[in-house]
């Protein structure tokens, strides 16, 4: 191992949302003098506007920072990971290319059910873990309840475990002093025909894709062609460099090392997480083990609510894609809201970021059917059907079984809510498989579920259920037959297909009525009567009439304000325009939502 | 020279009504006295800085402009003589009065301004009525009022609220009937609309508080007919007083043949005006802008020599079509081109023409006018002009 190599650190930070990783990271930064004091952006490592509104990292990227330790210099290099459970795949990544990871737990919270999914993935995948204690700066903290969390869940002595506090920067300095000592330096063989691990990638208007890698064996400089194993795309490096935190260019990037490639591909669906960079001209016999192209698992329709914008909205999904791998798309037609486009997402916060990313980013006014799952249909025939929108199931009479998609749920909660949480999982169809205890005062379930019942806000009654304590991991676990049928409405009797849901069937009858009841609430008052309707297999089972509107007008004119009026009628204007007219009746936006709630509780 | 028309806002009243929502202040306000100052310093000042033009039409509104004393009125009557051109006459001048106000000495004191029209806020006729919209005065005080006015050889409006709490269709009949039979020149019909956003109704009332004032409007909201009873009211009102001679010249607005109200036809018909005082809107020169509600800090503004706020969102072409559906004559499409370019016609067109405002709107040739139905509908018709 070259001398060099001896000094690299890679390593990234684990921690759930709020528990303080990117005031933490800036810290880091400062300290190092990677950014001076004075320029500190509050926040620095969120470059997208979304992100930092959301708290939250959505993309990963690595900065380079250089830190003494007993008058050697390091090279460490931060990697961020993402901090949402729907980004899961991008976080095994990132903690690949790591030989380390600083698990931070805020004090005031202890460790959470996704932190620790996080933690044991990085454990199996033989990271140093360096557990910190953070925001060790509040009053009334009880340090002895979150290290017997660290203790009881992960085995750390309590002489391992750091403490800090972003906000002071206490403890900062002994963090990356744990980084030196205690992460080992990056294996690899220099000698050895280049493999670099993807761990993200973004688009990037005047460099093309840029891929974020590790260097895992070998060497890659300026100029040399490369090839990426999983998809074949062969490019010629036309930049390369690391991020300290501004991107810097470099003729090569070493065994070890972290950086950026600009590989001049047009699309990061060429540059995949997760594959392996080698050269093209003495390519390495194997790629990296661990990459799996990005499956989705929640689909909604995306139609605009002009039938004029969809070229606009095909542009921009075309666009969004450039730089998001993980969505994809494809046309869909749909008898109430015309042309549009059915479109995949790794879960409801993705779909939640990308319908923003449409609005803001490109002005679109659009309508978002409510969230499915991909059911799995088997036909009489024999045939194995993917059903992904509702309004596509198949007749009960041409259908042998249908399966829907099952998820492991781990849910760590304080023992005080377990009664309210079992009672809400239970609610959802879920199947206990396991309970045990983090801490004295802290639970951990382990349940099987149906996604179906995961996308239909689990997460918020799980928080409010539990006064925000509980929090929540889970992954896909294989599809499992299910006694469904398809729930259709009609709106002023015409049937809206965007509006069609699958429920079960010993819940239909009652969330027909329900979703009934919910939509009068729902579709404003047009100029005329208009009926809803549940039905099921062509069988009418509810009906409410949304009364027509008799009254709209704004009566006085009064010393010629003509201001005041003009602001009521642009917002009921900018009312329509988050409405989509279905033959004549406008239906807005939340009205496709409710389906998703269609059995439960009316209000 | 044609002139422009003058709105000049006094805010003080006796007591608030809970559901009015315009620019109005205690009667007993500390700052009366300063905001008299100000709006003739302001006069003077608009007046010189549009070159002492002649007023068409002035409209003294409120507020209770008929609670000002003589010597107040005086004070403004001077302030427009010095500030404006008074020949030839102004073609109307209206005051606002509340029916418990009037005196004889006060009426004098108006007439001496030169007031030719008394607008009464009876909102009811009713003692029920008045005690359902929280008012002070007495039924009895508006047959006196109008007297008072006829006596004086002024034009007498009345204005109605309907859609009050409880209030039956046979109420409402009650209150045409005693109005019409009074015999006024003009009557104004407003649905009660409560707004559940403080803004005005609260900038000048230190002590009370929007609290009372949102109880007051949830309680009466929860009682007041809907939006079905409302428009049965209206059509009701509709049919009665085309019987009764008057014509519906505006979606509020009947007059008997020649006294509709000359000043806020100027409004609807897109005119210049020039409003002083706390929350008054001006037009000017294309340009809409306004007087803070806030009777301290329109003092301040006019003490400062601040500009009016203009209204940035404005659009002349959506305005000017919004304003001209309110009246009976609509939009004559053809006119509108010529004055504001082809693009213009284009939009309105194209928005009159959705498929939401069928029914609600009657084309005849180039002429554009709202139905019966459209105009109790009318923001479904005017949403379709906003871009």
């Amino acid at each position: 191992m070259s001398d060099a190599q001896q000094r690299i650190r890679n390593f990234c930070v684990i921690a759930h949302v709020d528990h303080g990783k990117t005031t933490l990271s800036d810290r880091l930064l400062e300290l190092t003098g990677t950014v001076a004091a004075r320029e500190m952006h509050p926040l620095m490592l969120d470059s997208m506007p979304l992100e930092r509104e959301k708290g939250i990292t959505i993309k990963a990227r690595a900065v380079r920072m250089s830190w003494t330790y007993a008058d050697e210099a390091y090279e460490l290099n931060l990697i961020d990971t993402p901090g949402h459970v729907d980004f899961n795949y991008e976080v095994s990544r990132s903690l690949a290319a790591c030989e380390g990871a600083v698990l931070l737990v805020d004090v005031s919270q202890g460790i959470e059910a996704q932190t620790l999914a996080n933690a044991y993935l990085a454990v199996e995948q033989g990271l140093e873990i360096i557990p910190v204690i953070n925001k060790v700066d509040l009053p009334n903290i009880d340090l002895e309840l979150v290290r017997e969390d660290l203790r009881s869940t992960l085995g750390f002595k309590d002489e391992e475990i750091l403490l800090a506090s972003g906000k002071t920067g206490l403890g900062v300095r002994a963090i990356l002093d744990a980084v030196v000592t205690r992460v080992p330096p990056p294996r690899g063989d220099g000698a050895a025909p280049l493999r670099a691990l993807i761990f993200d990638s973004h688009y990037d208007q005047y460099r093309g894709v840029v891929a974020h890698v590790r260097v895992v064996d070998g060497s890659v400089a300026v100029g040399d062609r490369t090839l990426l194993m999983a998809t074949d795309k062969a490019s010629e490096l036309l930049e390369l460099g690391i991020f300290a935190p501004d991107a810097r260019p470099r003729d090569r990037l070493l065994t070890g090392e972290v950086g950026y490639l600009a590989t001049g591909l047009k699309t990061v669906l060429d540059c995949r997480v997760g594959d392996t960079v080698t050269s093209a001209d003495a390519p390495a016999r194997e790629p990296l083990h661990g990459y799996r192209p990005a499956k989705p698992m929640v689909f909604a329709g995306i139609y605009p609510t002009r039938s004029d914008d969809h070229p606009a909205l095909r542009d921009a999904l075309e666009k969004l894609k450039l730089n998001d791998a993980s969505l994809v798309y494809e046309p869909e037609t749909s008898q109430a809201l015309g042309f549009g486009f059915r479109c995949g997402f790794l879960g409801l916060l993705h779909m939640e970021i990308v319908q923003e990313r449409l609005e803001r980013e490109y002005d679109l006014d659009i309508i978002a059917t409510a969230p499915s799952v991909e059911y799995q249909v088997l036909t009489t025939r024999g045939a194995e059907v993917p059903i992904d929108n509702p309004a596509m199931l198949p007749d009960p009479t041409t259908t042998a079984e249908v399966r829907e998609p099952w998820m492991k749920v781990t849910i760590i909660v304080p023992s005080q809510h377990v009664g309210p949480v079992m009672e809400l999982a239970q609610g959802k169809r879920a199947t206990l498989v396991e309970m045990t205890y983090v801490d004295p005062t802290r639970a951990m379930l382990r349940y099987d579920m149906p996604l179906s019942e995961v996308i239909v806000d689990f997460y918020d009654q799980l928080k409010s259920r539990s006064q925000g304590y509980a929090s929540l991991d889970y992954e896909m676990a294989g599809y499992r037959a299910a006694d469904v049928v398809l729930l259709e409405v009609l709106v002023a009797g015409v049937p809206v297909d965007a509006l069609s849901t699958i429920v079960h069937r010993e819940r239909a009858a009652y969330a027909g009525r329900n979703l009934v009841t919910k939509l009068r609430g729902l579709i404003p008052r047009q100029q005329f009567d208009v009926p809803i309707q549940a039905a099921i297999g062509g069988k009418i089972v509810s009906r409410e009439t949304v009364k027509a509107l008799r009254k709209n007008v704004l009566a006085k004119c009064y010393g010629g304000d003509i201001t005041r009026k003009r602001k009521l009628l642009e917002k009921q204007k900018a009312g329509k325009k988050r409405m989509k007219m279905v033959g004549q009746v406008e239906i807005p936006q939340e009205a496709f939502l409710a389906v998703l709630r269609a059995d439960e509780d009316a209000p | 020279m044609r002139g422009i028309s003058l709105y000049v806002h006094l805010p003080f009243c006796a007591a608030r009504c809970p559901y009015c929502d315009f620019a109005t202040a205690p009667a007993s306000s500390a700052l009366r006295a300063r905001y008299l100052g100000a709006l003739a310093t302001e006069i003077a000042r608009e007046g010189a800085a549009l070159g002492r033009p002649r007023l068409r039409t002035i409209f003294v509104g409120g507020g209770t402009p008929s609670l000002l004393d003589p010597p107040e009125v005086a004070r403004l009557d001077a302030a427009l003589r010095a500030g404006f051109a008074h020949r030839p006459r102004p073609r109307e001048v209206t005051v606002e009065a509340n029916p418990a106000t009037l005196d004889r000495a006060r009426l004098e004191a108006w007439r001496e301004l030169g007031v030719t029209r008394l607008s009464l806020g009876a909102q009811s006729l009713s003692a029920r009525g008045l005690r359902a919209l929280g008012r002070t005065h007495q039924p009895e005080d508006v047959p006196a009022a109008v007297e008072a006015a006829r006596s004086l050889g002024l034009r007498v409006a009345i204005d109605l609220i309907f859609g009050w709490p409880g209030q039956s269709v046979g109420e409402w009949r009650e209150d045409l009937d005693t109005a019409v039979a009074l015999g006024p020149d003009h009557l104004s019909c407003y649905p009660l609309e409560l707004e559940l956003e403080p803004e005005a109704s609260i900038a000048n009332w230190p002590g009370a508080g929007w609290k009372g004032l949102e109880r007051w409007r949830r309680t009466a909201a929860a009682c007041q007919p809907d939006d079905r009873g409302l428009a049965v009211l209206y059509a009701v009102a509709q049919r009665y007083l085309a019987r009764a001679g008057y014509r519906h010249y505006e979606i509020s607005n009947w007059a008997r043949e020649g006294s509709i109200c000359l000043h806020n036809s100027t409004y609807w018909r897109n005119g210049p005006w020039l409003g002083v005082g706390a929350g008054a809107h001006s037009h000017l020169g294309g340009v809409r802008s306004c007087r803070p509600v806030s009777l301290a800090r329109y003092i301040g503004d006019i003490e400062r020599d601040a500009p009016r706020i203009v209204d940035q969102g404005a659009d002349e072409t959506v305005d000017a079509a919004i304003l001209a559906l309110r009246l009976d004559t609509g939009i004559d499409l053809a006119r509108f081109a010529l004055r504001r370019g082809a693009d213009a016609r284009e939009r309105v067109a194209r928005a009159l023409g959705a498929t939401g405002v069928v029914g609600l709107v009657r084309w005849s040739g180039d002429r554009v006018t709202l139905t019966p139905r459209g105009r109790i509908l009318a923001s479904e018709v005017f949403v379709q002009l906003i871009p």
